[in-house]
């Protein structure tokens, strides 16, 4: 079974995202990293980077395939994982601690309404 | 409709992922690649591989057979003893590779996944041409195929079997019996590592027999593996994987596999091969290792000084060398060991990657 946390929100496309005022931190769920199975390269997006919500921001790479990442929320990139270019697996080993991808600020909050409650992504993967 | 191998059920019970390959739905992994991976690198692992084809020929002229209908001259294949070869159409171009084993009278073949009805309707087509008498068997349907790879596997194989499995020597053969299932066991598999298959016929308890081998290999750390697993062990050795290193139509000397060409005989698509000879290649098999981040994939172009020089057949990371390796079809005058060239990862990412001879992993891992 995988792990959906309550303290998050989430995508339909299996990201996570952390909410602290203004700033989201994103990463890739449980369900997601048991899918994709050994992550072996992560593509992060560039710092200072402006995206849409639901446009590409990064790629992960398994062994098999390759998944895009769409930022969940409109705004500025203002962090990335940088642990990740050299320890990948780290999102399957911890996608929700050690494994998270980028953080952005958050430039329309109105959209954090649109996020899947923990209860939603429950049922989108059962 | 995908077709299922008949120990389905038992990946299931065994945590198989399972994934689509050529019609076939077959388990990717059961844990994890990288880990299956190493485990039939460093120790044994159990392979369903039923989605292969199974073609008999027998008769009187089976061995011309197989001789004008490959680039090798069968006669030279004493029964017990088999071989890897390739199957050519006129034109030099490979409708498949395989191998085949000589057991008595008759030779067992092992198509591709998918491609063994092309092959029975070209081998009959030649028999009838050169109106040989022989009967060609496609018993794709009825048989299964399980491959013990890795440096145990010897030792696990024997544990069930009164068949003193060190007699065989690669690509070596033999009917036998397997803890009370008949089988033919060959030294033959895709890996790169001691390695041995069977072949049986599914109307005996072929999911008894797996599970038999698994527990035999209790002590050694056997697992199952999936076709993840499978590709990355044959991408390490620069195996050819048919559907992506034959696409569109390669010929044998364009996919490096010259030293199985034997010229002593006539063969269908000798003439074009020839030809090939004499008047030089294009393209070429290469092998790429990447010195940069990234995994190369299937189409990727291969690019020197933002030319386009190629393009990649197969790609994926090494787990043995925690890289990306690839084998791509390069113009033959920029084919030289040490090189760098770069692979444009899905038409954006540019990955540096140098030319290596193969293969990419040896005897260490």
């Amino acid at each position: 079974m995988s792990e959906v946390r309550d303290n998050l929100r989430y995508t339909k496309t299996h990201e996570w995202v952390e909410i602290k005022e203004k700033t989201a931190r994103v990463g890739i769920t449980d369900h997601a990293q048991q899918e994709l199975t050994d992550i072996v390269f992560v593509e992060l997006p560039e710092i200072g980077k402006e995206v849409k919500k639901g446009e590409e921001v990064c790629t992960i790479e398994s062994v098999k395939s390759v998944s895009e990442i769409y930022a969940p929320l409109s705004g500025k990139i203002t962090n990335i994982n940088k642990e990740l270019e050299d320890s990948p697996e780290k999102v399957n080993k911890s996608p929700y601690d050690e494994g998270w991808l980028f953080e952005m600020e958050i430039s329309n909050e109105k959209e954090i309404e649109e996020l899947l409650s923990p209860e939603d992504y429950r049922k989108l993967i059962s | 409709m995908l077709k299922r191998s008949p120990l389905h059920e038992l990946h299931t019970e065994l945590g198989a992922k399972f994934t689509e390959f050529c019609g076939y739905e077959m388990p990717l992994y059961y844990t994890s690649i990288i880990d299956e991976h190493f485990t039939v690198r460093r120790k044994v692992g159990l392979f369903d591989v039923s989605h292969m084809g199974n073609i008999v020929i027998t008769g009187k002229d089976a061995t011309k057979l197989l001789s004008i209908s490959t680039v090798e001259d069968a006669s030279r294949i004493p029964p017990g003893a088999g071989q890897y070869t390739v199957i050519l159409k006129h034109d030099g171009t490979i409708i498949d590779d395989t191998v085949f084993l000589h057991i008595d009278d008759s030779y067992y073949l092992v198509p591709n996944a998918g491609r063994d009805e092309v092959v029975t309707e070209w081998l009959r087509k030649v028999a009838d041409e050169y109106s040989f008498d022989v009967s060609i068997e496609n018993k794709s349907d009825s048989m299964a195929i399980f491959a013990v790879q890795g440096p145990k596997s010897r030792e696990v194989l024997q544990k069930i079997t009164e068949f003193d499995v060190s007699q065989l020597k690669l690509f070596g053969c033999a009917k036998t019996v397997f803890d009370g299932v008949e089988c033919i066991i060959s030294r033959t598999g895709y890996t790169g590592e001691l390695g041995y298959e069977l072949q049986i016929d599914t109307s005996q308890d072929v999911i008894s027999l797996f599970r038999k081998i698994l527990d035999a290999g209790k002590d050694f750390g056997i697992k199952p593996i999936g076709l993840g697993a499978r590709d990355s062990l044959r991408l390490e050795k620069c195996f050819a994987l048919a559907g992506n290193e034959f696409e569109g139509g390669r010929s044998p000397i364009e996919a490096n596999l010259s030293f199985i060409i034997n010229w002593d005989h006539d063969f269908i698509g000798k003439a074009a091969l020839l030809k090939q000879k004499e008047e030089g290649i294009k393209e070429r098999l290469t092998y790429l290792k990447c010195i940069e981040k990234g995994i190369p994939r299937h189409g990727d172009a291969v690019e020197k000084d933002g030319v386009e020089i190629g393009k990649v057949s197969s790609g994926g990371l090494s787990p043995c060398l925690n890289t990306g390796i690839a084998m791509a079809y390069v113009k033959v005058e920029y084919r030289k060991v040490g090189d760098t060239v770069e692979i444009v990862s899905r038409g954006r990412r540019k990955i540096k990657a140098e030319i290596v001879k193969p293969p990419f992993v040896g005897k260490e891992c």
